[in-house]
């Protein structure tokens, strides 16, 4: 889940970059932005296999090299945007050079090194920035559909546009990557996380048994192949809790990457307990008079 | 010899003595820099530590290197052209290292180049 506030920061940080760039269009470019600041910006030889991105200094000069072995031209530049991350936010240049060389660097929501997770947050914010990304969400209806579209127009990968969708849609919603049958990764929508009634889904949970989720996981040709399924699923199954609605489950197979990403939507609330009260407040109130 | 101390205690007067070498004020730093001014006391009180692209910007506007300012060459002017550093030098894998490698070879090359003997 996301820890709220934790990553403001890095979120603020690339929204001042986005500005001083002065970008007002989608998709943001982050090699550009990168050279634009005099950093070289390489590929690494597709043979090389090795960590997503990698930030080199020689003195004054930095270089981003990237990898190419993952085809997903959203992954490079995320791993570009995440080592942009470690040249702008302020601290890291401690924490990843002069600590020592002890940090993991796999780009993508996955660490638990406070500064590689703020460098994943800053990515998506460079790459999905507010201004931005609030007037696409508007035309893109619900669910996975939505996700693509937005990935798409940002030319980011589906994980994190995803999470980036989670922070800013106004409805229930909810996203999951997982390995297997075991969740790696959730993000909900703050419009399911102020529900009361609702237990968290959480990294390392396994997914519940009747989802359309598990008819992928089983299979990693099919995730392979970035095969889709959609169905429906009881809110209870994943967020246990009273509220009985039915959930919209749409998944899809990561490719490579090896993992599902599950969009869950259209989750039905229950009318608003205070708003009701209000009504009946009033209608107590109105004074009736005999004709 | 260079600062064995970590950067978060030499950051803060290296840049408070570049400054002052300079004959500069925190507000003339700011301009130069594109750094707000408030953001340069931080820093050389230690409040706030600096991003590498401040650094950058600071040894701009300063005329020294981002290894003064880091405690990594007592020279100014200096780079500490040994010290090689990336991250993730554990996970990497051959290739990686030794495209690494190459890169900053041909930095160091170029830098040669540029620097005749004298």
């Amino acid at each position: 889940m996301r820890n709220a506030g934790l990553f403001d920061q890095a979120a603020a940080v690339a929204e001042r970059v986005i500005r001083e760039q002065g970008i007002s269009t989608l998709p943001v470019d982050p090699m550009a932005i990168a050279r634009s600041v005099g950093i070289e910006v390489k590929e690494k030889p597709a043979s090389s296999s090795g960590v997503s991105g990698v930030l080199i200094r020689l003195g004054d000069e930095f270089c981003i090299a990237y990898a190419t072995h993952i085809r997903s031209l959203g992954f490079r530049r995320f791993s570009v945007a995440h080592e942009l991350g470690h040249y702008f936010l302020e601290g890291h240049f401690e924490a990843i050079f002069a600590d020592g060389p002890v940090h993991e660097s796999r780009a993508g929501f996955f660490s638990n090194v406070k500064y590689e997770l703020e460098a994943d947050h800053f990515a998506a914010r460079l790459l999905m920035p507010n201004s931005l990304f609030y007037a696409a969400l508007r035309s893109v209806g619900d669910g996975l559909a939505a996700v693509e579209s937005l990935a798409t127009t940002c030319c980011a990968s589906l994980p994190a546009t995803a999470i980036r969708y989670t922070e800013c849609v106004s409805e229930p919603v909810a996203i999951v990557i997982s390995t297997g049958n075991s969740v790696d990764y959730c993000a909900m929508s703050r419009a399911l996380r102020d529900l009361d009634d609702i237990n968290w889904i959480r990294k390392g949970q396994s997914l519940p048994r009747n989802c359309a989720t598990r008819q992928l996981s089983g299979n990693p040709e099919r995730i392979r192949r970035a095969e889709r399924v959609e169905g429906a699923s009881a809110f209870q199954d994943w967020f246990g809790g009273n509220l009985r609605s039915e959930v919209s489950e749409d998944a899809i197979g990561l490719g490579e990457y090896g993992k599902i990403l599950t969009v869950l939507y259209s989750i039905e609330l229950p009318e608003d307990s205070d708003e009701d009260s209000d009504e009946q407040v009033i209608e107590a109130w109105t004074p009736r008079h005999r004709r | 010899m260079p600062e064995s101390r970590p950067p978060e205690y030499i950051f803060p007067e290296r840049l408070k003595k570049a400054r002052e070498l300079r004959g500069l004020g925190q507000p003339d730093v700011a301009k130069r820099s594109g750094i707000q001014a408030s953001a340069i006391s931080h820093f050389e009180t230690g409040n706030r530590k600096p991003s590498f692209d401040n650094l950058r910007r600071l040894a701009q506007a300063l005329d020294v290197t981002t290894d003064f300012l880091m405690g990594r060459t007592d020279d100014i002017g200096g780079t500490a052209t040994a010290d090689r550093l990336y991250r993730n030098i554990q996970q990497l894998k051959t290739g990686d290292r030794e495209f690494i490698e190459d890169w900053i070879k041909s930095k160091t090359d170029h830098a040669r180049q540029r620097k005749p003997d004298k």
